[in-house]
């Protein structure tokens, strides 16, 4: 098709475009192109079946097995990230605790207790589909993994009953066509993202949506928590369409070895530890 | 932070570091050791189609004509079904198989799978590759000892 091959050829320019730069830190999305649709207030319409924690076109083996982050592989999404994330800004004290946690090889990871990955944990995750319902009034989040959803009302305030939970709160809005998402009231027992990235339940989550083209949302999360980080810590990346899937279930509890064979390891770290 | 040096399709790029990875439900690398590959070739004994991993039996005979029995983990349900796997069709009690996958660190006849292979050629992934779940390459934070 005349279509992929003009995006063949932007990729293969992009390539050597970009090979001279090596740079930490992410680069922010360009504006969304002009193919956006539209819901019928004319606000980019999100819904649909998407995913996070890939940026690798094509199957699901593809995208999220060989493919995903880590792949040489598959086709790459338009849009996607480039260079090395930000490092987590965390103070001293709690950075000894994530990379401990990342020497003992996540063992300590609060979903292999089939508890609530948590935000943003929940939207960057590879593997699981997300679905997003969308209305004027409430955007509803659905994610395959655990059964946990969000449910954003929009130009809402936060209730001032909260009380501490995995998944918090989250209020949105619109500036002009990026999705705002507002998230308080957390508990301190999830990960942000990577293994280890513990919070307080100070946190607060500030999440962009922006809708680029047909497949893509490009996403903007800053994570906020005076009490373990040093700054904001700002995370980019997208979250594509995955046309044709629907949501399944995965249901953690049924058959969960992990916490019996944790248990005997654990008599001996040295087996499993990287350091 | 403004980049207006940043060459027009400077996005498209093919290089992603992996800051938020694919995750998995749990740790790999703290179960299974990633530098002690397995390939096993042996009779399914039973198939357990379920949450949070599913589970396959393998009847393994040696060199001497001893036969293990092997636990072998995988995807879930949902997973496997995005990567072609049917409920009670594709692996049965039975089936004469080839799995490729990676050794528990605790020795015991219970492995991490990667590739199936059938009797008749075909390939199917039933599980992931090694690493997932376990931090990947690096932390999340500068490691202050490198």
């Amino acid at each position: 098709m005349a279509q992929s091959r003009i995006v063949s050829n932007l990729m293969a320019a992009a390539v050597l475009a970009a090979l001279p730069l090596v740079t930490t830190g992410q680069t922010a999305a360009p504006g969304a192109t002009s193919k956006v649709p539209r819901a019928a207030d004319g606000k980019p319409d999100l819904n649909g079946v998407w995913q996070g924690g890939s940026n690798r076109i094509g199957t699901w083996e593809e995208a999220n097995g060989g493919g995903g982050t880590n792949a040489t592989t598959g086709q790459i999404t338009p849009f996607a990230v480039r260079g090395a994330p930000e490092k987590a800004p965390y103070q001293p004290w709690a950075a000894e605790k994530v990379l401990e946690s990342f020497n003992r090889r996540g063992i300590d990871d609060p979903m292999a207790r089939c508890l609530s990955p948590g935000v943003p944990r929940t939207t960057t995750m590879g593997l699981f589909p997300m679905q997003i319902v969308q209305t004027p009034k409430t955007i509803v989040m659905l994610f395959e993994v655990f059964h946990v959803f969000r449910v954003i009302q929009i130009d809402a305030k936060h209730p001032d009953d909260l009380e501490s939970s995995f998944m918090g709160d989250s209020v949105g809005h619109w500036e002009g066509d990026t999705l705002v998402v507002d998230a308080i009231g957390f508990n301190d027992k999830t990960w942000l993202a990577g293994t280890g990235t513990f919070h307080s339940d100070k946190l607060h989550v500030i999440e962009k949506f922006t809708r680029m083209d047909q497949n893509t949302i490009a996403y903007e999360v800053t994570m906020e928590d005076p009490a373990v980080l040093t700054k904001p810590w700002v995370q980019r990346s997208t979250i594509m369409l995955r046309p044709g899937t629907r949501l399944r279930e995965y249901e953690c509890a049924e058959n969960n070895t992990d916490l019996d064979r944790y248990e005997k390891l654990l008599k001996d770290e040295s087996v499993f530890r990287r350091k | 932070m403004k980049r207006a040096s940043n060459p027009p399709f400077a996005t498209l790029v093919l290089l992603l570091a992996a800051g938020i990875s694919a995750s998995a439900h749990h740790s790999f690398g703290a179960e299974y050791d990633a530098n002690k590959p397995i390939t096993l070739s042996g009779i399914v004994t039973k198939v357990e189609w379920t949450n949070p991993h599913s589970f396959f039996y393998l009847d393994v005979k040696d060199a001497s004509g001893k036969v293990s029995n092997w636990k072998l983990e995988g995807f879930p349900p949902n997973v496997l079904y995005r990567t072609g796997w049917k409920k009670d069709v594709t692996l049965k009690q039975g089936d004469e198989i080839t799995v490729t996958g990676w050794h528990a660190r605790d020795g015991s006849d219970w492995g991490h799978s990667r590739e199936v292979t059938f009797k008749d050629g075909k390939k199917l992934f039933f599980g992931p590759p090694a690493g997932t779940g376990d931090g990947g390459n690096a932390p999340a934070v500068a490691d202050p000892a490198k």
